[in-house]
């Protein structure tokens, strides 16, 4: 390095690490065009058969109660209104919720996986958040393996008796990690570093990203419980017709 | 402010060893400065991409032919191995939607800074890989935990292909949804015969969208008005409680809204009207004539 090639490093690194603050972090979307042509095909592949079980599943029973659609189709509106609106968090930082992780709760895993697809196609157009070639794999850590994993964590936590709100509070934590760490190694199966391969990269991107998604995702946990709880108070109705709907999802 | 720094240093790592240091710098500067103006991401309208859409000269073209044409584009630019395709591409369509579409050029740029924040981390993993002993050809390379972190020659070509395809790909998105507003795309998603209940299901949401973003708002400025946002434990706990109930009022919401649709006679079907757009020869221009370079310039540079 010659010593100017110097100080301008260091002078970006002195900056970048008194500024190092996260700025923007929203749920973490693989961008357009980031992904090669073979990986969007494989990860929208991967994604197609609980597509196909979430739409039979909304199909059946939109026949059953019509009203359903309605309800899905606000579900739908709420989960893309708070994934567009700011959260607080640490100081003049902004983030966004990605609000899978309550769908999955109230709704079941097929009915979240299709509204989290259309949720997608949404951002992509509306929001330039995510894209049409990667919306296989963002489908797949956002809308199929973040709420399998809320969903399974609420049922054990509930066969366990743990208290309720901290058991919403986990199962959404620990769903958004999991959608932040399936990120990192979807990006880091399209370019594994030249030493090291796959794992060394993934470990890259889980660093990189980290300061920004960790905070993220215990301000998830912490909203999805005050939903929650907020629900619970006031509208015990709506929920119980809810449950009845989602009686029907899985008939 | 942390974009325009994260940006100075993928480009100063992408183009050290290739530039001379005064260039290099230049180019860092101006960089930082293209960010330091045009960034910023604000929050006071959610959809402005929509309200762009509908303001756009090239609202009034055929929607399906839009559609096909971006969607070839976006795979012909995605499947490019050269840099220079997707850089052309991303031009030309940039160029297009501001020109030819009217987006004004300010808020095209403050568009591309969304992605930006992605794309600047990821680049910057792609760029500098740890490695045990300092390789020979390291262009920039700095000490790090008995080891070293340093950037190659190959991976700033891997980085620089893979930043111009995401560019090129951001642009023909862009070129897409500033020219073509959700419900003709919903439309043209119907006619390629995507299962009738998501389109529905896509269309309500639409909807739905516009209502629950105006009760957040009032819900919002209610809550602020009592001192709900002081503090970040007070303002989180509001922020739950005020989703908690949106959620149940959209829930109320949509009771009401099926009472009106069975009232007019719902059967399970909602029908749309949509105008006729015919296809013109502006837009064959426009998209053929990228589509034309495209192919050649992947064939050429294969």
């Amino acid at each position: 390095m010659t010593t100017v090639e110097k100080k301008i490093m260091s002078f970006s690194i002195v900056a970048g690490l008194v500024f190092c603050v996260p700025q923007t972090a929203s749920a973490m979307h693989i961008m357009e065009g980031y992904l090669p042509p073979a990986f969007c095909i494989g990860w929208g592949a991967i994604c197609l058969p609980f597509l196909a079980a979430g739409v039979i599943a909304i199909r059946r029973l939109v026949q059953q109660h019509r009203k359903s659609i309605l309800l899905l189709a606000m579900a739908g509106a709420f989960v893309f209104v708070i994934s567009s609106l700011k959260i607080p968090s640490v100081t003049g930082s902004c983030s966004h919720m990605t609000g899978t992780g309550l769908g999955a709760i109230l709704f079941g895993v097929p009915a979240t996986s299709v509204l989290g697809l259309i949720v997608l196609v949404f951002q992509a157009l509306l929001l330039a958040h995510g894209g049409l070639t990667t919306l296989g794999a963002n489908t797949f850590s956002m809308a199929i393996a973040g709420p399998l994993l809320t969903w399974g964590l609420y049922q054990a936590g509930k066969k366990l008796r743990l208290p309720k709100l901290l058991n919403v509070f986990l199962a959404a934590m620990l769903g958004d990690l999991l959608t932040y760490c399936v990120t990192s190694v979807q990006l880091a199966l399209a370019y594994p570093s030249a030493e090291g391969g796959v794992w060394a990269s993934m470990v890259e991107f889980l660093a990189v990203f980290a300061p920004t998604q960790l905070p993220l995702a215990i301000i998830e946990g912490i909203l999805t419980m005050l939903v929650m709880m907020g629900l619970e108070t006031y509208a015990k109705t709506e929920l119980h017709e809810l449950r009845s709907a989602k009686g029907g999802l899985f008939k | 402010m942390i974009a325009a720094l994260l940006a100075g240093l993928v480009f100063f790592s992408l183009f050290a060893g290739q530039l001379p240091p005064v260039w290099l710098a230049a180019v860092c500067l101006l960089v930082v400065l293209l960010f330091l103006l045009g960034g910023g991401h604000h929050h006071d309208s959610v959809l402005t991409m929509d309200v762009y859409a509908r303001r756009s000269r090239l609202c009034r073209e055929n929607a399906a032919f839009k559609t096909v044409g971006s969607l070839c584009l976006l795979i012909i630019c995605i499947c490019s191995s050269s840099p220079i395709p997707p850089l052309c591409l991303f031009l030309f369509l940039s160029v297009a939607t501001v020109a030819a579409g009217g987006v004004k050029l300010r808020e095209y740029l403050s568009l591309l800074g969304l992605p930006a924040v992605f794309l600047l981390l990821s680049g910057l993993t792609l760029l500098w890989d740890f490695y045990q002993k300092l390789p020979e050809q390291a262009v920039v390379s700095l000490p790090f935990f008995g080891g070293w972190l340093a950037v190659v020659p190959a991976a700033q070509s891997l980085a620089m292909l893979v930043l111009s395809r995401a560019l090129g790909a951001v642009s023909c998105l862009y070129f897409l949804s500033l020219s073509t507003p959700l419900p003709e795309l919903l439309a043209v998603l119907r006619r390629a015969h995507v299962p009738a209940i998501v389109v529905e299901l896509a269309v309500l949401i639409y909807r739905y969208i516009f209502i629950l973003l105006a009760t957040f708002r009032d819900m919002k400025d209610s809550a602020a008005s009592r001192l709900g946002y002081r503090g970040l434990k007070r303002s989180l706990r509001t922020t739950g409680l005020v989703y908690g109930g949106l959620l149940a009022n959209s829930f109320r919401r949509a009771g009401a809204c099926f009472d009106a649709m069975e009232s007019r006679c719902y059967t399970g079907q909602i029908a749309f009207l949509t105008p006729k757009k015919k296809v013109t020869g502006k837009l064959i221009c426009l998209l053929g004539f990228p589509l034309i370079g495209m192919l050649a310039g992947v064939w050429l540079f294969f």
